[in-house]
């Protein structure tokens, strides 16, 4: 019975098959709010109001020629859009939406998950740069080397921000941190600056506009993708598209409060919370133009990392003052 | 300073070198001067004419001779230096070193009618494709066109 | 590390096949080298062999965006060589599609600059307003890119009172919603850090180098044929040159909008005062010999067409110089030292115009592989039996 029970857990829900079909909504709803900030329609024919538009690309998708350069590494090049998405569920299963029992820590919930969440959502870019590399396209080698580029610069204000609401609870699990802001809903506040800093470090973490820079299909053609194709570019695209999901969940656990009132209420709580984080990185998609690399290592370290680790020192002293 | 005046001041400026100045129409005059003279002319309307906007460089396959006319204007007229260089040895100086914007259009000339531009700075080709056959140039009077056969790769023979 | 990378001559910056070779060290780029021809068409040579009416009509298709430029250029130039004067209406009408077609080629301009930039909101709000001026072209000309509304002599159709006031609305609405780009192209923050310092043309390098249009102007040199060389109704109208001086692709930006809102202000002006009269005079078929040298301001840029005629019905010669070649040496100049993110945003900004379609569709079956020339009536019965096959769509209303 815990095996079907673990079984279900992994590929219904929440796992794959869940994962699946909110992240393709939330890639619907992104790209429907895109669309009417920029005067479009956005997608309205497949299914009802377009809604299974992103699931008939990733079909289209995994229809398509699959074709793997001569000189590539042909293994690694095969294998890195699985892992990118194996990487990005497992992060999924740690959302507290899923395990609100605090009195019970289990395999997914446990003291440090943060610190796990953190670093399951960091290896997507790591795995992206891997691909890069390993495609061997001249354009490919620019877009890896503006990943990693980019991932000195957005990675450190993100994990300050992060980590100084968890600091103010005084606890490493993202259940116990949710819980602590329900119990005293005020102290969200404190964290405003910090949620508006995590908000643009996801934003370049997932490489959206203003940060698309590893993929600016005007300067380098598809980036980092230019040679994939088929049913690696698919995954490599659900990876993304999951990774919204579970960022913008970690940000609704870590500062709006987290999912109270058990499985349905929770629930209810994570779609509107996600959804409106999607829809704030939305406008800020559809608000800025691209920046050049050196501008977003210049700004996450002139801008962010300052105004985290002001967040961070705020959050400590206030700590010290509270009760 | 009104047309007439500039070719007044022209015909003292360049004396027996200009061996034609015509006016034809408002703010067009047309200036003809030896190949040996080109630069001279060049710089001289650069310096005191004001014309260091070179329109374009137009050829012109005049049958014994290739007529050559440099399109310059100034901020009041518009001043066309023509020359012209046999088809037996058709040659040109280059005027990149006046004008460095000029080196599009010597390129042109050079691959479209096969003058030879002297000391060109770069004298690649500029339209025509890496396999036309050398020595053929399609702006002379006698080249025509004769669509090749098309050959479509992995097609049928 | 230094390495070469291409630009083309497919790339998704490039709208047409053109090839930039750049050698970059890092992100940073050290050399820069432009190989033209990929859309070499041979229209000076085909010119030769066609009539003076059937070359309107080639000239028009040197260009898909500034269409009515060259065929103005072209028809201005044999009008003087057949010694006829067109009447005031026809100049004052084909002088309002210039205009509008330079409003037109800006905002396409200026909505691509916001793609290149990856800002695709900016993109997508401009070009939604490019319809309007459009739309305002295919009320005048029938025709949304190729308008075929210059005839030697004058033009082919009329204006009238309904027409006119049509353009008149337009227009201002394009003004209000120009100078609000105006202010955003000039204000939004990212987008200023994208283009502001990036793609230096020095005013001395602009001189040298002979850069022509907006490129030039943008870089503080003056300079304008409408107003060095009036030609045919440009003395009689009030307008001014408009220039930057920061010799960057912002500058370029802002005369562009600048240029727009002076457009608007001739548009309405030739609006107002257009005369009574004929709209075109007979022009004989034969033109004397001669030569003549047309210039005319493009949106790009000076135009200029030479044109020798030798007492026949056909051109001894036609030159044709756009105004993106005299651009180039400029370009090359401006890319070294960039970024590779620059690339796009410098080279897009003298608003390349690379010359597109061939003039017979010679189709290959893929399978079969035979050549054939597709009549446009096959071409027209194939899609209407698409259409018909076509499976049924919903209709495409916003249904939230």
């Amino acid at each position: 019975m815990a095996a079907l029970r673990t079984i279900l857990y992994l590929l219904v829900y929440p796992g794959v098959l869940f994962l699946f079909a909110y992240s393709t909504f939330c890639e619907w709803f992104d790209r429907k709010a895109y669309a009417r900030l920029q005067n479009r329609m956005g997608p309205t024919h497949t299914g009802k109001f377009g809604l299974l538009q992103p699931i008939a690309d990733f079909v289209k998708l995994l229809a398509k020629e699959d074709v793997v350069p001569a000189a590539a590494d042909k293994g690694l090049f095969a294998v890195l859009p699985a892992i990118a998405l194996a990487v990005v569920s497992t992060a999924g299963l740690l959302l507290p939406v899923w395990n609100f029992d605090l009195a019970r820590p289990t395999w997914t919930s446990f003291p440090g998950d943060i610190i796990v969440i953190l670093y399951l959502l960091s290896l997507p870019t790591l795995i992206l740069f891997l691909a890069a590399w390993s495609s061997t396209n001249l354009f490919s080698t620019i877009g890896g080397a503006r990943v990693l580029t980019m991932l000195f610069g957005y990675e450190v204000p993100l994990f300050l921000a992060v980590l100084s609401p968890a600091i103010l609870a005084d606890s490493w699990r993202l259940a116990e941190i949710a819980a602590f802001y329900q119990a005293r809903p005020a102290y969200l506040l404190f964290n405003l600056l910090g949620f508006l800093v995590a908000l643009v470090a996801v934003q370049a973490k997932l490489e959206r506009t203003p940060f698309d820079i590893p993929h600016a299909e005007t300067e380098i053609v598809g980036g980092t993708f230019t040679e994939y194709s088929g049913k690696k570019l698919a995954l490599f695209r659900l990876a993304f598209d999951i990774e919204l999901v579970v960022a913008s969940g970690l940000l609704a656990a870590v500062f709006l409060g987290g999912f109270p009132g058990g499985a349905v209420v929770g629930f209810a709580h994570f779609a509107v919370k996600t959804l409106f984080i999607v829809f704030l990185l939305s406008l800020l998609r559809a608000l800025t133009s691209r920046i050049r690399v050196d501008q977003v290592v210049s700004f996450s370290w002139k801008v962010l990392a300052p105004l985290a680790v002001l967040q961070l020192l705020a959050a400590i002293l206030l700590k010290g003052f509270l009760p | 300073m009104s047309d007439t005046e500039i070719v007044e001041r022209l015909k003292g400026d360049l004396g027996a070198r200009a061996l034609e100045i015509a006016n034809p129409d408002r703010r067009r005059i047309f200036l003809k001067v030896a190949p040996a003279d080109l630069v001279a002319a060049v710089t001289l309307l650069r310096d005191r004419y004001d014309c260091a906007f070179l329109s374009t460089i137009s050829g012109l396959d005049a049958g014994e001779a290739f007529e050559v006319l440099y399109h310059f204007a100034s901020p009041v007229t518009t001043i066309h230096v023509r020359t012209a260089t046999p088809r037996s040895d058709p040659r040109l100086p280059s005027i990149c070193a006046v004008i460095p914007g000029a080196v599009l259009y010597e390129r042109e000339i050079q691959e479209m009618f096969g003058i030879v531009v002297d000391g060109i700075p770069d004298g690649r080709r500029l339209n025509l494709p890496d396999d036309w056959p050398d020595g053929v140039f399609p702006m002379r009077k006698d080249w025509k066109h004769v669509r090749p056969e098309e050959v479509i790769p992995g097609g049928k023979p | 590390m230094s390495f070469e990378i291409p630009i083309g001559p497919q790339h998704p910056a490039l709208k047409e096949p053109i090839s930039l070779r750049m050698t970059v060290e890092g992100e940073v780029i050290t050399n820069a080298d432009i190989r033209l021809g990929y859309n070499h068409r041979g229209i000076e040579k085909v010119a030769e062999e066609k009539n003076w009416t059937q070359n309107i009509y080639l000239a028009e298709r040197i260009c898909g965006i500034c269409s009515h430029s060259h065929a103005t250029c072209y028809v201005q130039g044999v009008e003087k060589l057949m010694e006829l004067q067109p009447p005031r209406r026809g100049l004052y009408i084909r002088y309002l599609v210039s205009e509008l077609e330079r409003v037109h080629s800006h905002l396409l301009w200026l909505g691509v600059a916001g793609h290149e930039a990856g800002f695709d909101s900016f993109f997508m709000y401009v070009w939604r307003d490019r319809e309007i001026v459009m739309d305002l072209l295919e009320m005048i000309t029938g025709n949304r890119v190729h308008y075929a509304i210059n005839a030697i002599g004058g033009v082919r159709r009329d204006l009238d009172a309904g027409q006119k006031a049509k353009v008149l609305e337009g227009v201002a609405t394009l003004k209000k919603r120009s100078e609000y780009y105006l202010n955003l192209g000039g204000t939004e923050p990212s987008f200023v850090a994208r283009i502001a310092g990036v793609g230096r043309l020095s005013r001395e390098l602009a001189i040298a180098l002979c850069a022509t249009g907006p490129t030039a102007r943008a870089s503080g040199v003056a300079r304008d044929v409408r107003k060095e060389d009036p030609y045919a109704v440009y003395d009689e109208l009030d307008f001014e040159i408009c220039t930057a001086d920061t010799c960057d692709v912002l500058g370029r930006v802002v005369v562009r909008i600048k240029e727009l809102l002076e457009s608007y202000k001739m548009i309405e002006q030739m609006v107002r005062n257009l005369p009574a009269g004929d709209i075109a005079c007979k022009a004989p078929r034969k033109a004397k010999p001669g030569e003549v040298v047309s210039r005319y301001e493009a949106p790009r840029g000076e135009n200029i067409h030479y044109i020798r005629a030798n007492g026949t019905d056909r051109p001894e010669r036609l030159k044709v110089r756009a105004p993106t070649l005299g651009n180039y040496p400029a370009t090359v100049e401006m890319l070294k030292k960039g970024f590779i993110a620059d690339i796009p945003l410098i080279f897009a900004a003298i608003d390349p115009c690379i010359c597109c379609a061939e003039r017979a569709v010679a189709l290959i079956d893929a399978r079969g592989g035979e050549t054939a020339v597709v009549r446009m009536s096959d071409l027209r019965r194939q899609a209407i039996a698409r259409h018909l096959n076509a499976p049924v769509k919903g209709n495409a209303a916003w249904p939230l």
